[in-house]
């Protein structure tokens, strides 16, 4: 892509609270001190705070994210952009430090760098893509709503409205290296809907968005690879052709609104996202796909390994619905049912 | 990762949505006729003391319209979003607004490949109200990259007296309406506005054709809007339709205004009314405000010419002569040869040329041999299957205060000009 997109990403907005809403409530009177002194303008004081805490919990993500957000106003850009570097090396799935990278990076016209880091913060988590796609359904309800005005069709049969996607989960970080951080988990029960409307970020249209169906296991994925098997002789041709031919019948089945195929394609083993039931993601699937009038989807570059009755097949999805086109790198993990493939693992990202 | 072209990319790619618009546009620099146009009323509203100091608003939805292209032509997305969701706030009746808008928002989300890349569902449900109204968006740009050439005048104007203190200009093609001031030194342009014509076209022949009329008129009267339909809009300004030419060819019709537009149209298509010639309300309101009743003539053309005054007058000359001629010979008094200049299906309100010579003898009897002048002549020509002239000028013989003011319509027949019509006005 040439520069000619680069001024779109002026407006960036940098994310402040949103990570302090995220994290735990045990130190909240530290982060709380911290927020109040920065509101105040008491940058200064707001930084020492910071620094003193740090001191004794150097690792701790939320008041380095803060420290980094009171560097950013207090103009201190390239310690800023230091603070989040460090941030995203040690939280690399946390996409608000990517976020505000993106910000100090467009502040300095390095816009190359600031899409990277966008592209890196939608990639991360997947609630931001889910984010997206809300956005995309609202935008093209808007646009629908302009395009009836402009034609002077009778409003007076409304469009039914968009389903956008709950985020039921706040993301928890994981430690560095695998391992949990110090933070305490998230006291509400995972079910409580806590996010009703979009992060309050909105990344440019120009970005790729991020897939539709990404389960948010791609941060889990990172830190623990499945590990790979040297290629082994089991794998017949024949059970490799049909792993590639039972994604392909998943994708078909998606592309042809074929609810009834497209959730039969997905094995008992598979975990839904963000720890939904099993029937509640289903539900959302069927909704999100027979809400579209048409969807494309198209397979890039498929790559099928199989190794014994396990199967990895890698692939670039195409996706396109009304108002909405997506392409990313997608990994499914199939498993051997009797004589048929089923999906037991999806994730989005390279 | 892929990428999605954004609007801007399109465009730059070459891809149908407004090429003929943004691109092109994102090369205009501001309008300089509108900016003339702010001027011009600021001054006139010192002058009139009566009137009220009212923002002037003609123009002003186009120029913000013709602002989100050029910002979509410099692939500032958000910014043009941003305007878009103002200027259909502000007007929300304006439908091309809100289909540019409605391309803007959906552009965040798809490739936008077309003005008003509306679903097929909603293309098919909407009639012909898509094409009209990206239409209506080509012909607002093309009017804006095209301007007449500067000092030019449609070709019309021969000559205009001081009588006239502004002329209109109607060209159909390109759904646009001129507005001249008629100062001393010749006609300036002053500002221009879109303009929706018949739903059948131009070369109105009888009534309910739905066509506009093409030729030269005058504005005959001012309606007062409070006496008018919403669906007149802002005002009313009745044009002499049938004139003495369409008469001559015996076409029917009446009713002929230039008008605003219904509350639920900020404008309207370019092809749309039983005739009239249609202006968004602040436009008409504009025209309202600033031109003369009766003395404010108003050419409509399928194809405006724009020429330059001092060639005009050269192509006028030859009928300047006639006219100079004519009035010789009525100063000499010989009734034979004034007669000659007289078509032999001449009219005057009724009257064949047997029936109005008494007429034209008592005028000669006032004026006893005096010699004839005459005074803020006007001319307007209008060439279509015929060459014609309507001349308006006061007739007075010398040593004598006042005389008329008459109008006539000539003909040309082979290289001689003959008068079909002469009125006092």
């Amino acid at each position: 892509m040439k520069h000619a997109c680069t001024p779109m990403f002026h407006p960036l907005r940098l994310l402040t609270l949103a990570a302090a809403m995220m994290f735990s409530v045990a130190h909240a009177d530290d982060y709380t001190d911290v927020s109040q002194l920065m509101r105040a303008g008491k940058l200064p004081e707001a930084l020492s705070k910071a620094d003193q805490y740090l001191a004794s919990k150097p690792k701790d993500p939320q008041m380095r994210f803060l420290k980094g957000v009171i560097q950013r106003d207090a103009g201190k850009t390239t310690d800023a952009i230091a603070t989040f570097t460090h941030l995203t090396e040690d939280y690399p799935e946390l996409p608000e430090p990517y976020n505000n990278l993106a910000v100090l990076y467009a502040g300095q016209s390095q816009f190359d760098k600031a899409r990277a880091a966008l592209e890196m913060a939608i990639r991360t988590n997947p609630s931001y893509s889910t984010a997206h796609e809300n956005l995309g359904d609202v935008y093209a309800k808007l646009a629908s709503q302009a395009y009836n005005k402009a034609l002077q069709l009778d409003a007076s049969n409304p469009a039914v409205a968009p389903k956008l996607a709950l985020i039921r989960e706040l993301f928890t970080p994981t430690g560095p290296k695998g391992q949990k951080s110090g933070i305490p988990a998230v006291s509400s029960p995972p079910s409580t809907p806590v996010a009703a409307k979009p992060p309050p970020v909105l990344p440019s249209p120009a970005l790729a968005k991020a897939p539709v169906t990404a389960p948010p296991e791609t941060a889990v994925a990172a830190v623990t690879p499945p590990p790979v098997a040297p290629a082994t002789t089991s794998a017949s041709g024949n059970d490799t052709k049909e792993a590639e031919a039972a994604v392909r019948s998943w994708a078909s089945a998606w592309a042809a609104k074929d609810v009834k195929a497209y959730l039969a394609a997905y094995g008992r083993e598979f975990a839904p996202p963000g720890s939904m039931k099993r029937s509640a993601w289903e539900n959302e699937r069927r909704e999100r796909i027979i809400s579209k009038s048409r969807i494309s989807i198209k397979l890039e570059n498929l790559n099928v390994t199989v190794n014994g009755n396990k199967a990895t097949a890698k692939f670039r999805q195409n996706y396109k619905a009304t108002g909405l086109a997506v392409s990313s790198i997608k990994t499914l993990d199939l498993a051997k049912s009797g004589d048929r493939w089923l999906i037991v693992r999806e994730s989005t990202g390279s | 990762m892929h990428h999605r072209p954004p609007l801007s990319a399109i465009i730059e790619m070459g891809c149908p949505y407004l090429v003929a618009t943004a691109v092109a546009l994102a090369l205009l620099g501001a309008n300089p006729v509108h900016a003339a146009a702010n001027k011009h009323l600021a001054k006139r509203a010192v002058h009139r003391q009566e009137a009220p100091v009212i923002r002037n608003t003609d123009g002003v939805a186009e120029a913000r319209l013709i602002n989100i292209y050029k910002l979509i032509g410099k692939a500032q997305n958000r910014e043009a979003l941003a305007k878009a969701t103002q200027l259909v706030k502000d007007l929300p009746n304006f439908q091309l607004a809100q289909l540019v808008y409605g391309d803007l928002l959906a552009a965040r989300g798809r490739p936008v490949d077309a003005i008003g890349d509306v679903p097929d569902t909603m293309a098919q449900a909407a009639g012909s109200n898509l094409s009209e109204l990206r239409e209506e968006s080509k012909r607002r740009v093309n009017a804006l990259r095209e301007p007449p050439p500067p000092g030019t005048i449609p070709s019309q104007f021969i000559a205009l007296s001081q009588r006239s203190r502004h002329a209109i200009a109607v060209d159909a093609s390109k759904s646009r309406l001129y507005l001249f001031k008629n100062t001393p030194t010749g006609l300036n342009l002053v500002s221009d506005y879109y303009i929706s014509v018949g739903k059948a076209g131009t070369s109105k022949t009888l009534e309910g054709d739905q066509r506009t009329p093409l030729g030269v008129y005058y504005i005959t009267s001012n309606l007062d809007r409070k006496s008018l339909k919403d669906f007149y809009g802002s005002g009313a300004l009745p044009i002499n339709y049938p004139n003495m030419l369409d008469a001559k060819r015996g076409k029917t019709g009446s009713g002929i205004w230039l008008h605003g537009t219904p509350p639920s149209q900020f404008s309207r298509p370019p092809l749309a009314t039983d005739g009239c010639v249609v202006l968004a309300n602040p436009d008409l309101s504009h025209l309202v405000k600033t031109v003369e009743v009766r003395t404010t003539p108003v050419v409509i053309a399928t194809q405006l010419h724009w020429v330059a005054p001092h060639s005009v007058r050269t192509e006028g000359k030859p009928f300047e002569d006639a006219l100079h001629a004519w009035r010789n010979a009525k100063t000499a008094g010989d009734l034979k040869q004034i007669l000659s200049f007289y078509t032999p299906d001449f009219n005057s309100n009724g009257k064949t040329l047997a029936q109005w010579t008494p007429t034209l003898k008592a005028e000669l009897a006032t004026v006893q041999g005096r010699t004839i002048q005459l005074k803020d002549i006007s001319f307007l020509r209008w060439t279509d299957t015929s060459d014609t002239m309507v001349v308006t000028f006061g007739e007075v013989a010398e040593g004598i205060r006042t005389g008329l003011t008459k109008r006539q319509y000539w003909m040309r027949q082979d290289s001689q000009w003959k008068i079909f019509f002469e009125g006092v006005l």
